[in-house]
């Protein structure tokens, strides 16, 4: 059994129950929900640091560690509203969960949000690259 | 105009637009994105959009969608069989010539592309809206599809046999084969890496500048002609990797430089490159052939 954060739960729940022209809908607001990356960040967004390099939009990622959770900041331009949307999904879904938790989560996911469909594969395979990233930065901290 | 393009008037500038937008009777305007959600987060105000996963393909054939589907399409936007439909979109409007192509395949007369695509126009700062507008929808009747501008892979192993000239627009790793997919974006389904044995490689954002409008006729010229040798009065063939960045340079050849017979080949390298027994090369450019 794979373990799922009850907070993912309710979003691929929610997700699921509606037709495909909500769900993108739903990824919309979640786009526009994306929290603004900390100043803090700035200068090093600035320089090129954290850059994904599986997305061909650029996508800035970093992600503290602290007590045991896990916090993931991001920046991603405003032309990429798909790649804003997930990320806020997985901001949202991994908010207080242990890092275990992150690890362990699936990853399928975008299939599980019943996204797959409407979201073609080379865009569809940066957005699991990106949860990959996370994942593994989170199994890192907690092994 | 000695630089003029050779069919200027399939260009339209964000200007044009911008003064004939509100002519929705005789035009519709489409934005086409990479981005499925981009046209939601603000749009020109007049402009449907035309998703070419979810409008333009097939749901279960590798295929585009039938003339009654298209049909649909169009009268649901209110499009006629004489609109004029204006085509933008992201990523200097790789995906508005896919979308005007896919329309010119499928029999669509007027068709044009607003140079300079979404970013000139956000640039511009001209009007934005995230408003869908509806219009009255009009009865279609799809002409005869133009299939004179689509190669399929028995076509491409056909031309290939005969030397016919072969354009991969693919990044140059993908066409060395070290590569099976874009720089920057993840593995896609490819089995085999290389290209169509005697096609050279012109990466298709050579024909853009940094505003996202197409290069000067000449600059072009410089590049397809010169270059690489490549005559308007030969066949040629562009591929990709989908089908989708071959079709803007389909247009540049066809269009802005006038080519006589230019085919794209939507099946391109995901389908050549999975098939059993066709031929691959690999390494890097060939010499530019002598003109």
């Amino acid at each position: 059994m794979i373990i799922v954060t009850r907070k993912l739960d309710e979003i691929i729940e929610t997700f699921q129950s509606v037709e495909p022209d909500i769900r993108l809908e739903l990824m919309l607001d979640y786009s526009r929900r994306l929290p603004p990356l900390p100043q803090k960040y700035h200068a090093q967004r600035d320089a090129g640091v954290n850059r994904v390099p599986e997305c061909m939009t650029p996508v800035f990622l970093w992600i503290e560690q602290d007590n045991g959770s896990v916090r993931i900041h991001v920046d991603v331009a405003e032309e990429a509203p798909t790649v804003r949307g997930f990320l806020s999904v997985l901001i949202d879904a991994f908010e207080g969960a242990s890092r275990e938790e992150i690890a362990a989560a699936p990853s399928d996911l975008l299939e599980r949000l019943g996204l797959s469909d409407l979201i073609r594969m080379n865009r569809a395979m940066g957005l699991a690259s990106i949860l990959g990233r996370i994942k593994r930065a989170a199994g890192e901290a907690a092994g | 105009m000695p630089d003029e393009y050779a069919n200027p008037q399939v260009l339209v500038s964000t200007e044009w637009v911008d003064k004939n937008r509100g002519k929705t009777d005789k035009i519709r305007i489409a934005e086409s994105d990479e981005d499925i959600l981009l046209y939601e987060t603000g749009h020109i105000p007049e402009a449907v959009k035309i998703d070419w996963i979810n409008h333009l393909n097939d749901p279960v054939v590798r295929d585009y969608i039938n003339a009654d589907r298209f049909a649909e399409l169009c009268a649901d936007r209110g499009i006629g069989k004489n609109t004029t439909v204006v085509f933008y979109g992201d990523k200097n409007n790789w995906w508005a010539c896919y979308a005007f192509w896919v329309f010119r395949l499928l029999g669509h007369r007027k068709c044009l592309i607003m140079n300079g695509g979404r970013q000139k126009w956000k640039a511009e700062g001209r009007p934005m809206s995230t408003e869908t507008p509806r219009y009255p929808s009009k009865p279609y009747v799809a002409g005869r599809g133009q299939k004179s501008i689509r190669a399929f892979q028995k076509d491409v192993i056909k031309h290939m046999k005969s030397a016919g000239r072969l354009v991969d627009v693919r990044s140059p790793q993908e066409y060395s084969g070290e590569r099976t997919h874009m720089p920057e974006y993840p593995q896609e389904g490819v089995l085999r890496g290389g290209h169509i044995p005697g096609a050279v490689n012109v990466p298709w954002a050579r024909a853009v500048n940094e505003d996202g409008t197409f290069k000067s006729r000449n600059d072009l010229e410089e590049i397809y002609l010169r270059e690489q040798g490549l005559r308007a009065d030969e066949d040629i063939i562009a591929y990709c990797r989908i089908g989708e960045r071959s079709s803007h340079t389909w247009f540049v050849l066809e269009y802005l430089l006038g080519f006589e017979h230019v085919r794209n080949y939507d099946g391109s390298w995901t389908e050549w490159g999975n098939s059993v027994g066709v031929p691959i090369e690999k390494g890097g450019q060939p010499a530019p052939a002598l003109t």
